[in-house]
């Protein structure tokens, strides 16, 4: 490009000024700046300081230095220049070519370029925050679960303890009332750990074979007694052509179930709830099984179940019909992380129909006629003297919980240490049939104070006392852990009085029996 | 006596030197981004605790992510080169070491700072041990935005370059 094309094109100007080596103008054409002669360079701009550094290091050569794109200023004119400096020994020759237009178009492209880098960045940096953000709610969700367990399995006990003892009818009322609103508060944790787990990923699904008819069985018992108190009919059906073993999810087909089968029974005052069980279809050794759950309740507004499996929704304002809003969005998450399917219809005052669709396996192989497996019965072994029971849990409550279960079941003595060490030290003392060990407890805590039972002592009475595990995380992880480190059992707390003293009797039964 | 000294501001673009800059030269901060092309430069007249009156010449350049992409006549005559990331930024001082060694070997009597910009959307304690741990060396982190840190760390090198 031409120099003439170059103005034209950029509507180029150039200024050409003179100094003297002290920085005073000599001479100017001042087409861009109107400097003046006589004035110093240094004051027409701070860019022209740098010519005093050319000046310190100058000798006798002509030097040319050569600045693109400076923006210049002189009040309110600015204008972007690229500046040729040329200094010999008599004078400083100042070429502007002022390219404003050129380069004001380019900072445009410069612009929009960075910008979109910089949002880019921006949106990673948000994600990244919202991320730990998330991770940050599900490890506090997941602490507060533990902190807020321990004193339900307390209130929840005394309850029961409570109920035991002679109430009037006001005090039975008022008993009735704490359990429910505990219960309500034990439901929420539960459902609040759930969210948690499906979003962080930590909910696992688990491919195990299963008896299927019993799954509907706990319903049967479960809500025909529900049903019973309702005045309503619990209708169920299972397609005969369903395998009797399946291989699936049972805990989340059970959940998930179970949580419509509750609001279908919330919300219905009369008529009937229905569970309707029936094979879609089978592939080799795969199937569909549609579970249909029909109530003739109060229904759902069209313009509601569009927000139906959304957290905390309840369009129910009815105080008296408890819910944490959680159970839907719970079902939902369960249904999508098991490739199913779930839709619901309904209409309000008629009913509502909810309609899921889950995929399970079967096992060709196997036959279909084995029986189900029955909880086996256990029962402590004759014995003129009670069993000691020692309780290792630094809780008061708990402590105090458990004593009197123990106690006014009649069939033990209870000794109680605070912790691992001190367990340790009334094992050395008495011989124990069983320890009831906390898991989490200051010094020594229970898989420690367990390691040092099992692999500590010669002394047989010891070693291989019995031992079950108890605590607040109820998770398959902290199970497998306390197996892992010697317990015999575990007990997931807020636990209730039946399956505490199965265990125990369990426990004790089998070391007498071996 | 009147001192002069060319104090030029290196880093990626979007690291915050015009912020810097406006914020030191004119007490100003905007949260617009405009990008600077080429350079922009600016006098401050700082008064030196002996008496004497510095005018800090500051050159505001273009942001590059490749230091050796910055124009050579830009970096002439300087006493100082603050260089500058941003502390939300990895890609803008991952290769610090590198850049800051190029500086050194091409201009070995300029004194070179380094500073972390944007220290309002950081939790200093956590940035602090990040770059412990990464081992990545800074002389001051600042806000321009809060100006957390800008004058004091400004006025620093003002004393530093002129004794």
């Amino acid at each position: 490009m031409t120099y003439q094309e170059e103005s034209l094109l950029f509507n180029r100007k150039t200024q050409c000024t003179v100094t003297d080596h002290d920085g005073t103008i000599k001479e100017t054409d001042a087409k861009v700046f109107k400097w003046k002669v006589g004035t110093s360079i240094y004051d027409a701009h701070p860019f022209f300081e740098i010519v005093r550094s050319f000046i310190e290091v100058f000798e006798k050569e002509e030097t040319t230095y050569n600045f693109p794109c400076i923006h210049l200023e002189e009040g309110k004119l600015e204008k972007i220049c690229d500046v040729t400096i040329k200094i010999n020994s008599q004078e400083i020759i100042i070429i502007l070519f002022d390219y404003s237009t050129k380069y004001y178009e380019l900072n445009k492209i410069a612009q929009q370029k960075n910008e979109s880098i910089l949002k880019a960045k921006e949106l990673e940096l948000k994600n990244q925050y919202l991320l730990e953000k998330e991770k940050f709610k599900n490890s506090f969700i997941a602490n507060i679960n533990h902190e807020i367990r321990t004193p339900l399995t307390g209130i929840l006990g005394f309850i029961e303890v409570l109920e035991k003892t002679n109430l009037n009818f006001e005090q039975e009322e008022l008993a009735r009332i704490i359990k429910r609103q505990s219960l309500h508060l034990n439901a929420l944790i539960e459902d609040m750990v759930d969210i948690a787990k499906i979003e962080s990923g930590k909910i696992k699904i688990v491919n195990e074979r299963f008896l299927f008819v019993n799954v509907v069985e706990g319903f049967k018992e479960t809500y025909a007694k529900i049903a019973e108190d309702k005045g309503i009919r619990f209708e169920t059906y299972i397609d005969p052509n369903i395998q009797e073993y399946l291989i699936g999810d049972r805990t989340r087909v059970f959940q998930i179930l179970n949580n419509i089968l509750n609001n279908a029974f919330k919300f219905t005052e009369e008529g009937k709830v229905s569970l309707s069980i029936t094979k879609n279809y089978q592939r080799t050794n795969k199937l569909s099984i549609s579970f249909k759950i029909e109530d003739t309740g109060l229904g759902i507004q069209e313009e509601n179940l569009t927000n139906i499996f959304n957290r905390f929704t309840r369009f129910n304002e009815d105080k008296q019909i408890s819910g944490t809003g959680l159970g839907l969005a719970i079902v939902k998450d369960l249904v999508d992380l098991l490739n199913g399917e779930i839709k619901v219809t309904s209409t309000p005052d008629k009913g509502t129909i909810f309609d899921i669709k889950l995929p399970f396996k079967f096992d060709v192989t196997k036959s279909t006629s084995e029986k189900k497996k029955k909880k086996k019965k256990y029962s402590l072994p004759e014995s003129k003297k009670k069993f000691r029971i020692l309780v290792v849990e630094d809780e008061e409550a708990t402590q105090f919980l458990i004593m009197k279960i123990l106690i006014s079941h009649g069939s033990f003595f209870v000794d109680v240490a605070i912790n691992g060490a001190e367990a340790i030290s009334y094992l050395e003392r008495r011989n124990y049939d069983l320890v009831l060990m906390d898991l989490k407890l200051s010094k020594v805590d229970g898989y420690q104070a367990t390691h040092m039972i099992r692999n500590n002592y010669g002394d047989k009475v010891i070693s291989e006392v019995p031992i079950i595990g108890f605590t607040a995380k109820a998770t398959e992880a902290e199970r497998d852990k306390c197996l892992r480190s010697g317990m015999d059992d575990f007990i997931a707390k807020p636990f209730e009085q039946e399956d505490l003293i199965y265990k125990i009797v369990k426990q004790i039964a089998k070391k007498a029996a071996s | 006596m009147k001192l002069s000294k060319k104090v030029v501001l290196l880093g990626h673009f979007g690291v915050g030197k015009t912020s810097l800059f406006r914020r030191f030269v004119d007490n100003e901060f905007s949260e617009d981004y405009k990008v600077t092309l080429g350079v922009q430069i600016k006098k401050k007249v700082i008064e030196m605790p002996d008496g004497r009156e510095l005018s800090m010449i500051i050159w505001d350049t273009e942001g590059h992510a490749d230091i050796e992409d910055t124009r050579k006549s830009y970096l002439l005559g300087s006493n100082a080169f603050i260089y500058v990331f941003d502390l939300t930024r990895i890609d803008t001082y991952k290769n610090i070491n590198q850049d800051l060694a190029y500086l050194a070997k091409n201009h070995p009597k300029v004194k070179i700072k380094v500073i972390g910009n944007k220290l309002d959307l950081v939790n200093e304690k956590e940035t602090l041990k990040i770059f412990k741990e990464q081992d990545i060396a800074f002389d001051c982190l600042t806000s321009a935005k809060t100006n957390k840190n800008v004058q004091d760390f400004f006025l620093d090198l003002a004393k530093e370059i002129t004794v």
